[in-house]
């Protein structure tokens, strides 16, 4: 990390979570692989942002770091108005424990707890019974998530797009400042899909939530207010809210242009 | 493979170090007595020394042939992708077992030789000392004792025996399943069968009716003594037999008792997420910490017998007390080196357990579960199966205890009642004592490795 104490790069006051000039490397010398090579991206408070782009154009690796779940090889993450190259463990722990809400990839559920106790998970970590807010919030997301019935089962007993929406109940519950949501809707089908990205889109505009999505669905991009395309490990593109079938075009574009 | 299989040598060896510790030990002694007693108490007293090490040694060959299994089964289970890979290959599941089966020799072998000298060497070394301190008498004695080859023997073939049976689910395995996705792997075999519960609750039964005649019987006759002995052996096999009825639930008691925290609730759920391995983890314990509370309170209780029926010949009393108190203390020991090879595995399937949830870790840390949060999990896990073992041992040896003393002298003169017990508390401590350590040794490795994985490297996200 380096000596001087790190200055927050840009004015926006507003930023939930920025990244500024990272750099993601994965093994040393001829073996390395870039997965990111100087990206900046920040995401507002109440701003949706889609991130598309080819598979392996470091898309995960960026949400990984956003989230601070991972440190960059150089560059700077800021979440709010701390810089996690500063925060020891446990500091980052609690940051991401108070802030920051996630669904994965895959494995995104505890196996051991059913889906009512996956989704209260974060709150018992805090040591904090949910208000009653917040419990009625957690009833009407399972409720549209059409897990109302399902509160009992463990992960296992669940289809791969249930898990995904317990997980994304989960990141909501607590009205995190940030969710990062790595292909959210990437085990749904169309209807149940477009409920999600509602309830995602919902989350930034009505309560100003901060929401990262990565996805390969331009259907879904197309919710977004902003999306930022990557290739290779950079930001190749920047553009705010687009049509389904324009995403759709420029992603070709792209991928044209490899 | 050297790594996996470690703890399946150290187990081996352990065993076979004590077995063949106990035959120099009694042939050496044997060679004393015969060097300077009449021929005939020497000849009794070599025989009764080869009984009792025969028990011992049998006890530790159990705990030892459990623990195994249960790495084996553990073994298995991490590697159901490769073997599954092999089967879509065109490996037989008969020609995937017996691998395992031949590792399971493998490890026998090299662990019952590493015992044998470390057995014979370690009793050189006491014999020595206790020459020079002029404790034992300098008789000739060879320490090539043909003999030892039997617990050595003992030991490969149970060893191999826990590996036949602990790679069961190698045939479960399908070619499917180098296909399906990162899913965790359940290792638990086919549901114990029926069979065998029946059978457990059966030699419980008649057991505990045994038991009850026994002390029933104790009132009139000392020969209570002989029924009461037969039905705790008979009840306790029926306990370790069903100890896959028993010691699960036992699990969710204890686990409801650690509290309703985040971190305690993730521990008394992993407790009990495989309860074949936990009961094979915890079942050692409980056979030792029962056998050692028995000895306890049976010969503490008979202790407080005797002087409360010869409380006007107090130095009588005096000698037996200090008699008393040798016999329990050489007993648990005897015992506590089973013990010691059941805290092994409890060691080993902690943390394998760990290394395979890697990933659920990781989730955990991610979702923002400190380094602390994560420790504690682990220690409360290791606890709870610990605190299991030594409650249940606890409470089932103070049963067969007061039962054992009460058969025998309940129709002494001036006898007690029946409501009297002796409890050996500082043996009790002791048993508590040797508990906590083992919890917290069972925890360090995998909590220092839990902790140490990022949270995204632990999620292979990729
Ligand atoms: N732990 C790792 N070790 C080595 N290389 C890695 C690691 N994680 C990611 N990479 C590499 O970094 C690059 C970016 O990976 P990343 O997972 O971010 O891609 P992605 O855009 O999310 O792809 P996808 O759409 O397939 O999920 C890839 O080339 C990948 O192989
Ligand atoms: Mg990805």
């Amino acid at each position: 990390m380096s000596t001087a104490l790190p200055v927050q790069p840009r004015t926006a006051v507003d930023a939930v979570a920025q990244v500024h000039q990272v750099v993601k490397r994965y093994g040393s010398g001829d073996a390395a692989v870039h997965a990111l090579r100087g990206v900046d991206l920040e995401v507002r408070r109440g701003e949706f942002v889609a991130i598309m782009g080819p598979s392996g154009s470091g898309k995960s690796t960026l949400m990984h770091l956003l989230a601070g779940l991972d440190s960059p090889s150089s560059g700077e993450v800021w979440l709010g108005e701390r810089e996690i190259g500063a925060l020891d463990d446990t500091a980052l722990t609690l940051l991401r424990r108070e802030r920051i809400g996630f669904v994965f990839q895959a494995f995104n559920l505890v196996p051991t707890l059913d889906v009512i106790g996956n989704v209260m998970l974060p709150f018992e970590l805090r040591g904090a019974k949910p208000t009653r807010e917040e419990r009625d919030l957690i009833g009407r997301l399972l409720d549209e998530l059409g897990l109302a019935d399902r509160l009992g089962h463990r992960p296992r007993e669940l289809s791969g797009g249930q898990q995904q929406r317990v997980a994304i109940a989960r990141a909501l519950a607590s009205r995190p400042r940030l969710v990062v949501a790595d292909e959210p809707t990437g085990n749904l089908d169309s209807r149940t899909g477009r409920e999600v990205l509602a309830l995602l889109a919902g989350a930034a505009a009505n309560h100003g939530q901060a929401i990262a999505m990565v996805t390969h669905d331009p259907v879904a991009a197309s919710y977004a207010d902003r999306i930022v395309f990557l290739a290779d490990g950079r930001v190749v593109a920047e553009e705010g809210r687009m049509e389904a079938e324009r995403i759709a075009r420029f992603m070709l574009s792209l991928e044209a242009d490899r | 493979m050297i790594r996996q299989h470690g703890s399946g040598v150290l187990v081996a060896a352990l065993s076979s170090a004590f077995g063949v510790a106990l035959l120099q030990g009694t042939g050496l002694l044997t060679a004393a007595l015969r060097a300077d007693g009449t021929t005939g108490t020497s000849d009794t007293v070599a025989a009764l020394l080869r009984i009792t090490s025969a028990v011992f040694l049998g006890l530790a060959l159990y705990a030892g042939a459990v623990v195994t299994t249960n790495t084996f089964a553990v073994i298995v289970a991490g590697r159901v992708k490769a073997i599954a890979l092999r089967r879509l290959l065109g490996s037989t599941a008969r020609a995937e077992r017996g691998a395992v089966a031949r590792e399971g020799l493998v490890v026998g072998a090299v662990g019952a030789a590493i015992g044998v000298l470390v057995g014979s060497v370690g009793v050189a070394l006491i014999a020595a000392g206790a020459r020079v301190a002029d404790v034992l008498p300098a008789t000739p004695y060879s320490y090539a004792n043909p003999e030892v080859l039997l617990p050595a023997a003992a030991v490969v073939l149970t060893t191999w025996l826990a590996a036949v049976v602990g790679s069961r689910r190698v045939l479960a395995v399908t070619p499917m399943q180098a296909l399906g996705g990162a899913e965790e792997v359940s290792e638990e075999e086919s549901r114990a069968s029926a069979l065998r519960s029946a059978a457990a609750i059966v030699l419980g039964a008649i057991g505990a009716l045994l038991l009850v005649g026994g002390v029933a019987l104790g009132v009139v006759s000392f020969a209570g003594l002989l029924v009461a002995f037969v039905g705790g052996i008979v009840s306790f096999t029926g306990i370790v037999l069903g100890a896959h009825l028993v010691i699960p639930r036992a699990l969710r008691l204890v686990g409801r008792l650690m509290g309703g925290s985040a971190t305690t609730r993730l521990a008394a759920e992993n407790a009990v997420r495989y309860p074949q391995r936990s009961t094979r983890s915890t079942v050692g314990l409980l056979i030792a910490v029962t056998l050692i509370t028995t000895f306890g309170v049976a010969i503490r209780t008979f202790g407080d017998m005797i002087e409360a029926a010869a409380g006007n010949d107090p130095v009588y009393y005096a000698n037996t007390e200090a008699m008393l108190t040798a016999v329990t203390t050489v007993f648990s020991v005897l015992i506590g080196f089973s013990a010691v090879i059941a805290g092994v595995g409890l060691v080993n399937s902690l943390s394998l357990g760990v290394l395979q949830r890697t990933r659920e870790l990781g989730l955990l840390r991610a979702l923002g579960f400190s380094a602390r949060q994560l420790r504690r999990m682990i220690l409360a896990e290791s606890g709870q199966l610990v605190l299991t073992a030594v409650l249940l041992g606890l409470v089932l040896g103070t049963v067969y205890g007061w039962a054992g003393a009460h058969s025998l002298l309940g129709a002494a003169h001036g006898a007690p009642g029946l409501l009297f017990i002796g409890f050996p508390w500082a043996l009790a401590g002791i048993v508590v004592g040797g508990g906590v350590l083992l919890t917290l040794i069972a925890s360090v490795a995998p909590s220092r490795r839990a902790t140490r994985v990022a949270p995204v490297e632990a999620l292979g996200a990729l």
